[in-house]
């Protein structure tokens, strides 16, 4: 009988497999964004707060299915709290959202110097504003939509006439929500993702982001006190501008009793504003991170 | 600059930074062209960083995942399917000797973990070329043998290094080529070995009796050069200039010392140090105005 | 200062670890950083001339040199600097000088505004002084530029200069030469070597094993805050010329002259691989004697003879292990 072992060299084995190209790099980036924002992978304190925002979010929209299920028969039935339109941006917990998350996702990679270390890789600027865009929009999307989704199937289950009826009674309900979501998470993630680009530290980041939104709504108003702009003045509301374009998604036109109302143009200026807003985000994002650019 | 492992030195400021951005395809040359790996990067910049490694000098890690997260992910970064950037974060964390550590968070490693991290991130996508800015620094005396050791298995991978670095002794010890850089001009470019060798001297050292060596060497009509008067009996070196055919002058040596009875502590080229090579190479004087003494009060 | 050890008859200190003159003294040195020992009873000396301290990250150097300039609290021991007590003694405070290695530089201020201000602090009468050591460090054509802008290697040498304007005979330097290229190297080196030859005290500590050996005569080693090693490099060799060695030699033709070294007493093993011979030996003195014969007997031309083990890496690598 022969012996039979051997020793393996567990030295190094080159890489034959398959490389992705550009966009294989993009989807990773966004990935790890994601997870990053959500504290997957990291310690427990990280995903205390997109999450529990999450939570604190949704409970407006459990409340208003228990209320609807507890008073389907009486009197009160079709109460509600809020309607689908007004639920669409509950701003200040957005605000909060992206405050928190799109710091997180660009202001670390700047501040410990990883950015070298990533665009050694085949991706550009370019690739990387997509990507963090992309997974910041995904988050604050599924952040709207969440709460959304909640409602609407709470209410189709503890409708009184039935699940069909509510279904086809609120059926344009089932594009409104998610158009007015994607603009608004397009609107959000651009903007705070931009002024989170221009610093290194999260902290300042946040405030910035903020602090920006807030000194809009008061410019705002001080120009819509003074009558100046012929009542144009809350166009220039950082918060409430996403707002009215909400608006025109659910209702065709301003909503009648915003301080918008009767302005002439008022609509169209607003979504040029938007427009405005994203692209000039976009626009300092992609310079700021020009130099992967060649 | 050939395959293999590559040494580049410079003053600071002589453009080594620039150098490698122009490899990475982040910068663009004003004029002329540069090829990596036999393409040239201006026709595709992006994708020819595909075979690149680089690894930063500075901080470049986030700090509060674990090794084995960040080089995964800058795997995937690369290009490499994600269970294969797994495989292959895995593989390399072990090849850099940090198995055990590798599901920590980085933020808690030591400088000597860190560098090795930062290694194991410009391997994982199996580059043809790894850029390696100032691996050694920051390491105490055996870290640095260790990262040593560790580059200088690279090229045994395939894997080509270009070793950028202030210490020529680093240079001397692992790079088979060395390429000078002084205020962006190329200044000496050749295999190490040739640049050590340059002096054309032999030393000898011995534990006792280092002017009877001299005198005994002389008198066998070999060219002794004297560094300052020999004491019959104490030890010393001597430097014995040696032409050509280097054969004979050893024989002799061998025999003097053999006739004398003299211990023969050393005996090897005269250490032509790379800094020698350094200095002769070109008007390295640093930023101006270092004479033939150096500084001075 | 009776804490001074023996010593002998012909005036030198009996333990390496000491000098016979020195300046700096260190007796049954502690200090804790809460749960932390960074020093631990550690007793040395070390005086005019360039002394290399060397030790592993965390060994205690820095803390070492901290205490010997007065910037800490010791939690046990003593240390005096040219006969004072560097915490509490201005005059001690004086005469010494400090190059720390962090790079924390007060933002926005030039060379010139460093030299001068350090000028000033320490009343030095001599208005050339900061010109003069801003020449020495060849800083002069930048001295008027902000030094956040600076490389790493040109705020070290600023540093140094800023260091030396009080003219201090003691300086303590903690990793001077840390990312400065290999012209600066060289020069600092041949500076330090100068400030030594005039008699000051120099303690300089460094990674690099062999700048370390062209720069200091004399060296001390740190290991998890005690001393592992003491002494210039001669005597450190000699200390370790009868622990096991091991000697690289070339020679043509390679077997012949293992079979011959095998055979002798002195020789513990050869190994052979091509025409490189590493010969162990524990006597390495007889050794190097035998050599030159047994070579010439045996007809074998020898091409290289190396100890491997005599640098200060050897010696660092046997002590930390």
């Amino acid at each position: 009988m022969s012996a039979r072992g051997a020793v393996y060299d567990r030295g190094y084995r080159p890489y034959d497999g398959p490389r992705g190209g550009r966009a294989a790099s993009v989807l990773a980036l966004y990935k790890a964004s994601v997870r990053r924002a959500v504290g997957l992978r990291r310690s427990w304190r990280q995903k205390f707060l997109p999450l529990g925002l999450l939570a604190v979010v949704s409970v407006p929209a459990a409340v208003n299915v228990g209320i609807g299920y507890a008073t389907r028969n009486s009197p009160l039935e079709g109460f509600s709290f809020f309607t689908y339109r007004e639920y669409v941006g509950v701003s200040s917990a957005l605000l909060l959202f992206v405050a928190v998350c799109a710091p997180d996702v660009v202001c670390p990679e700047r501040r410990q110097r990883v950015l070298p270390v990533i665009f050694a890789r085949p991706l550009t600027g370019t690739d990387y504003v997509a990507a963090k865009l992309g997974a910041i929009f995904s988050l604050v999307f599924a952040f709207s939509l969440l709460p959304q989704v909640l409602l609407y199937v709470g209410q189709t289950l503890v409708s009184k006439d039935g699940s069909l009826h509510y279904v086809s009674q609120h059926a344009d309900v089932l594009w409104k929500v998610p158009v007015a979501v994607a603009a608004l998470a397009l609107y959000y993630a651009a903007l705070s993702l931009a002024v989170s680009s221009l610093t290194a530290r999260r902290l300042v980041a946040g405030a910035s982001v903020f602090g920006l939104v807030i000194i809009s709504s008061v410019v705002a108003h001080i120009l819509n006190e003074a009558g100046a702009l012929g009542g144009r003045g809350p166009l220039f509301n950082l918060l409430s501008l996403p707002l009215v374009v909400r608006d025109l998604v659910f209702l065709g036109h301003v909503y009648p009793q915003s301080p918008l109302a009767g302005v002439a143009g008022a609509g169209a200026l607003a979504v040029v504003g938007y427009v405005v807003v994203v692209a000039v985000s976009v626009a300092v994002l992609l310079w700021r991170y020009r130099w992967a650019e060649r | 600059m050939p395959r293999g492992l590559v040494g580049l030195v410079g003053a600071n400021g002589a453009g080594k930074t620039t150098l490698f951005r122009l490899l990475l395809g982040l910068a663009r040359p004003t004029e002329g062209a540069v090829e990596v790996c036999g393409r040239a990067v201006a026709a595709d910049p992006v994708g020819s960083r595909a075979r690149l490694g680089y690894m930063p000098e500075h901080d470049c890690l986030p700090l509060d995942q674990s090794a084995a997260d960040v080089v995964a992910t800058l795997g995937e970064l690369s290009g490499l399917p994600p269970r294969a950037a797994r495989q292959r974060a895995s593989e390399i964390l072990d090849l850099v000797g940090l198995d055990e550590a590798r599901f920590r968070p980085v933020g808690g490693f030591s400088t000597g973990m860190r560098q090795r991290v930062k290694l194991a991130q410009a391997l994982v996508a199996d580059p043809e070329l790894a850029l390696l800015d100032e691996p050694t620094a920051g390491l105490d005396p055996t870290g640095r043998e260790e990262m040593l050791a560790l580059v200088a298995r690279l090229a045994s991978f395939g894997i080509s290094v270009l070793l950028a670095t202030h210490l020529l002794d680093d240079v001397a010890r692992v790079c088979d080529h060395v390429v000078m850089l002084d205020a962006g001009r190329l200044v000496v470019a050749g295999p190490t070995e040739t640049l050590l060798r340059q002096t054309g001297k032999l030393t000898v050292e011995v534990n006792a009796g280092v002017g009877r060596l001299a005198r005994a060497l002389a008198d066998r009509s070999l060219t002794v050069v004297a560094d300052g008067p020999f004491r019959d009996d104490e030890g010393g070196s001597v430097d014995v200039v040696v032409g050509t055919d280097p054969g004979p002058v050893l024989d002799t040596i061998r025999d003097v010392l053999a006739d004398l009875g003299l211990p023969l502590h050393r005996l090897s080229s005269r250490a032509g140090s790379l800094d020698e090579a350094f200095t002769l190479g070109g008007t390295l004087d640093g930023s101006g105005g270092a004479g033939p003494g150096g500084w001075g009060p | 200062m009776s804490a001074l050890p023996d010593v002998a008859a012909d005036g030198s200190a009996v333990d390496p670890a000491f000098v016979a003159d020195p300046t700096v003294v260190v007796s049954g040195l502690s200090v804790f950083f809460g749960p932390k020992v960074a020093l631990s009873e550690l007793s040395c000396s070390f005086g005019p001339g360039v002394t290399g301290l060397l030790g592993p990250n965390g060994a205690g150097k820095t803390t070492l040199m901290r205490a010997i300039t007065g910037l800490l609290t010791v939690s046990a021991g003593r240390v005096w600097v040219a006969g004072g007590d560097p915490r509490h003694d201005r005059a001690v405070q004086g005469h010494v000088g400090l190059v720390p290695e962090d790079e924390a530089v007060p933002g926005g201020l030039t060379p010139r505004q460093l030299t001068r201000y350090r000028a000033a602090l320490h009343s030095v009468a001599d208005r050339e002084a900061p010109e003069r050591w801003l020449a020495v460090v060849d800083l002069l054509d930048v001295a008027d530029r902000p030094m956040d802008g600076f490389s790493k290697g040109m705020r070290q040498r600023a540093k140094v200069a800023a260091a030396l304007v009080s003219n201090p005979t003691v300086l303590i330097l903690d990793e001077p030469l840390n990312g400065a290229d290999p012209v600066q190297r060289v020069n600092l080196i041949r500076l330090f070597r100068q400030l030594g030859d005039q008699g000051r005290t120099v303690l300089v500590s460094s990674h690099v094993l062999y700048e370390v050996e062209r720069l200091a005569e004399r060296v001390m080693v740190l290991v998890a805050g005690r001393l592992a090693a003491a002494g210039d490099r001669r005597g450190i060799r000699d200390a370790m010329a009868d622990r096991p060695r091991r000697v690289l030699v070339r020679a043509d033709p390679p077997r012949v002259l293992a079979a011959a070294l095998a055979g002798h007493e002195a020789v513990g093993g050869v190994e052979v691989d091509g025409d490189r011979l590493t010969v162990a030996t524990r006597r390495a003195g007889d050794l190097a004697l035998a050599l030159p014969g047994l070579a010439r007997q045996a007809g074998v031309r020898l091409w290289e003879v190396r100890p491997l083990d005599e640098s200060l890496e050897a010696l660092f690598r046997e002590l930390v292990r």
